[in-house]
């Protein structure tokens, strides 16, 4: 018994003293809904620049401004821009944030493929949020009382969702509400009469993403714009990192093929066009 | 009658604890043996060429001399696959094929400059293949078969001509051919359908047996490769020969879900006979194995788990929890004698176990704020460490956490050590600190055992407190205490949370999750038979 433990504690001292190797560190740190973004670029830098160590964190966006604030991390991945508050606090620890726009998602409604409906307004996404629209047949669907799904408050595809489509209205008391993206899919792909909300790489085979206001969401109705629930998707630097650094060249990746190509993949769209 | 009741009470007490305890049995398999099964299949699998390719490339793995042997048997068998989409697609993709003459031509053209020719043979030469090339674009944009016919015949007359012979332009007429072979197969009204149509196949196709040798490499491992297992080859090749479609039905409202055979859209065209030539050719061009990957539990892993193993995630939390085992043990252990020795009872004890049945109450989120505000913003910081995540805070952290279930344990422990052993022991002289250490200690280690028991098992699972203060989702292995880690709890959470591929790969989810639950049961072993060991000796065997 004795010797077991040391022996373990022999190589956590181990452990401990072969620290701090000169290699170079990149940390990001904040939102689950860049973070896979963050994951692909960082698959590709590990194979380009063996020597560096990226460490990737998901935890929210508002951790992710926190750490940036903190110096905890060398790039804040968000999927809103930052509260004033947020960059109230930067500066007074003389953090200066910068944001680069790598990336477009769109905040997608959908509803089971059962559904006949396939076109809806803003208007009415609003008040079937609002609970004033109960029922699929008040919109010439099935006879099926609405089953509604919202993402939970915190998340940020919900801040996008209700700053473009609830025009300052409060939600129904009795929606439901999921916490991820995937649960969201699951719960849709589920339920004859469900309706809710998803980024754009979750419109996938087993639900069904309806045109908004007449717009049909796709990677060209989102980047121009057009397409109403669309938003820009974060990485947060402090000041414009240091021009051939390891931190810039990861923000910029998103400005060249490759990068473009590992959005796609992931989901989203790209800014750039090739 | 009195009596009768009460065996008839007793009687069904008994039962209804039986049916308790097997209700929990059950409960316990229907919920841990699909998991488990599930699991299983992340280690235990049918492996396709291209599992045996990936392990190659992104992890080193396997004979690399006979998975190329492998690779180009398969290949072989493919090509007929490849070329059948190919020549498909010159009869249907215009746009592609104007370009493909419009290259041809400006190629024509720069090989002439070469040649050392005149000024005016350059013209007439050059000028003749525009002439060739804008009577192909004119064809293809074309729907009527005999005009088509004609165009052809009027082109192909000049195969033999020597000004193309041996240049670059003889490609025309190849195209030219193809061209007319499949039209003649094609309805033109269909053109655009039979198009969006391919698009799919070919999508399909490409997860199937993964980019065509002369395509470029993707950027990302998980488009590098085709189906990897059965599992996903069986889902893709349904999918190749039915596709999915809602569609409208009588006396109903709600659309409902059919399934068109794929085969049969593209009846009478080319691509007919490649849906017969892969249902007979679909094992030589994955060629399934048994596979037992072993590996899974050392492997390093793509970004987002899609490929690879758990071995550091299983490493990252054996260092987390024995680390933190070592902070808590000594600890709880020594309030748990202050509690239980030194002090009498009064109300301070009071107060202060009231505090630590609270403590065990906390949610764990809150010990993960308290362990990033205080050890890592605070506490590392003092001794001039990193004031980042690290190992070393996490594991305090949770060591924290588990406190309060260690000294509650240790002190029920050290309660039921007899008092006589204590008497026993000052009354041959030896000090309070001695008896404590010699008598009561050893005595009271089944118990405290027990406390590490279940103190191990929550901290190996815990999420929430190591989410702020040593867990990451992609990163290097650790190779000091002051490092970030990745652990399997997280690392559940993070597949389950972010990624929409994650859902592609259901096997790795769940051999994670099996993998966190297997290791906790093996921890727990090796602690019971410690203790089984303990008491034995304890019993003077």
């Amino acid at each position: 018994m004795k010797t077991v433990v040391i022996r373990i504690l022999l190589v956590l001292a181990i452990l401990a003293s072969t620290n701090v190797m000169a290699q170079e560190k990149l940390h990001i740190e904040g939102s689950t809904t860049v973070g896979p973004i963050a994951d692909g670029f960082a698959e590709v830098f590990s194979k380009l620049y063996p020597d560096v160590a990226i460490t990737v964190n998901k935890s929210g966006s508002g951790t992710g401004a926190s750490a940036l604030i903190d110096s905890r991390c060398d790039i804040a991945t968000m999927s809103r821009f930052m509260k004033e508050k947020e960059f109230k606090d930067a500066v007074d620890k003389g953090v200066f944030p910068v944001a680069h726009a790598i990336a477009m998602d769109g905040v997608c409604v959908v509803l089971h493929p059962s559904n006949p409906i396939t076109a809806l307004t803003t208007e009415q996404v609003r008040d079937i949020y609002t609970g004033k629209i109960k029922n699929w047949k008040d919109l010439g669907g099935p006879d099926l009382s609405i089953v509604v799904i919202s993402r939970d408050t915190s998340s940020g595809t919900y801040e996008t969702f209700e700053s473009f489509v609830m025009n300052k209205e409060k939600m129904a008391s009795n929606i439901e509400y999921v916490s991820t993206n995937p649960q969201m899919f699951g719960r849709v792909e589920s339920t004859r009469s469900a309706i809710g909300y998803v980024g754009y790489g979750f419109v996938k085979s087993g639900v069904k993403a309806v045109t908004l206001n007449k717009i049909k969401p796709t990677v060209q109705t989102i980047l121009n714009g057009q397409y109403p629930v669309s938003r820009p998707l974060y990485m947060f630097t402090n000041g414009y990192p240091k021009l051939g650094s390891m931190t810039h060249k990861f923000i910029s990746f998103y400005l060249t093929e490759d990068g473009q190509e590992v959005i796609e993949d992931k989901g989203f769209v790209p800014v750039t066009n090739y | 009658m009195k009596a009768d009741l009460r065996i008839i009470i007793d009687k069904l007490f008994t039962s209804l604890t039986g049916l308790a305890i097997a209700s929990m049995i059950i409960a316990l398999f229907v919920i841990l043996g699909p998991m488990l099964y599930r699991g299983f299949g992340a280690i235990v699998f049918r492996g396709t060429v291209e599992f045996r390719k990936m392990q190659i490339a992104e992890f080193h793995h396997g004979n690399a001399e006979k998975v190329k042997q492998e690779a180009e048997k398969t290949q072989k068998v493919r090509q007929v696959v490849y070329d059948m989409i190919h020549r498909f697609r010159n009869g249907i993709d215009i746009e592609e094929l104007e370009n493909r003459v419009k290259d041809i031509h400006r190629n024509y053209g720069n090989e002439l400059q070469q040649k050392d020719i005149s000024r005016e043979q350059y013209k007439e030469l050059r000028d003749f293949s525009k002439e060739i090339r804008d009577k192909l674009i004119d064809t293809f944009s074309s729907d009527n078969i005999e005009k088509i016919k004609e165009n052809i015949d009027f082109v192909l007359q000049y195969e033999m001509d020597e000004r193309f012979v041996e240049t670059v332009a003889i490609e025309y007429f190849t195209i030219a051919r193809d061209f007319l072979k499949s039209s003649a197969k094609i309805d033109f009204e269909k053109r655009d359908f039979y198009a969006a149509e391919l698009e799919e196949l070919e999508d399909i196709i490409l997860r199937l047996l993964g980019p065509a040798p002369d395509a470029d490499t993707p950027m990302l491992a998980q488009k590098r490769y085709g189906a990897t297992r059965l599992d996903q080859t069986n889902i893709l090749f349904h999918q190749l020969f039915w596709k999915e479609k809602w569609v409208e039905q009588e006396n109903s409202v709600a659309l409902i879900k059919i399934e068109n055979s794929r085969p049969e859209q593209f009846a009478g065209t080319e691509l007919e006979p490649l849906f017969g030539y892969i249902k007979d050719n679909i094992k030589q061009m994955l060629n399934p194995k048994l596979t037992f990957y072993w590996r899974y539990f050392f492997d390093d892993s793509t970004p987002g788990h899609y490929f690879g193993g758990i071995g550091p995630e299983i490493f990252g939390t054996l260092l987390l929890t024995l680390l933190s085992m070592i902070f808590v043990i000594p600890f709880g252990v020594i309030s748990a004698a202050y509690l239980t020795e030194c002090t009498k009872e009064g109300p301070v004890v009071r107060i202060i176990r009231m505090c630590i049945n609270t403590l065990a109450g906390v949610p764990s989120i809150v010990f993960g704020l308290f362990g990033m505000a205080f050890f890592v913003l605070f506490f590392i910081p003092i001794f001039g460490g990193p004031s980042q995540p690290c190992i070393l805070a996490g594991s305090l952290t949770l060591a924290v956490l588990t406190l309060p279930v260690m000294i509650r344990a240790s002190e029920e422990a050290i309660k039921t050590v007899p008092q006589t052993y204590k008497e026993a022991s000052l009354a041959l002289g030896a000090s309070k600190f001695l008896t404590f250490v010699k008598v009561t200690l050893p005595a009271a280690l089944p118990g405290i055992l027990t406390g590490i028991i279940l103190s191990l098992s929550r901290v190996a699972g815990e999420t929430a407190p190591i989410l702020f203060t040593a867990g990451i989702a992609i990163g290097p292995i650790p190779k000091s205490i002051f490092q970030t880690t990745r652990t399997l709890s997280y690392g559940s959470w993070d597949m389950a949370v972010s990624d929409k591929l994650a859902a592609e790969v259901p096997h790795n989810q769940f051999g994670m999750v099996v993998t966190l639950v297997l290791l906790i049961l093996c921890l727990n072993a090796m602690a019971i038979i410690l203790r089984a060991r303990v008491f034995k000796k304890l019993k003077g065997h």
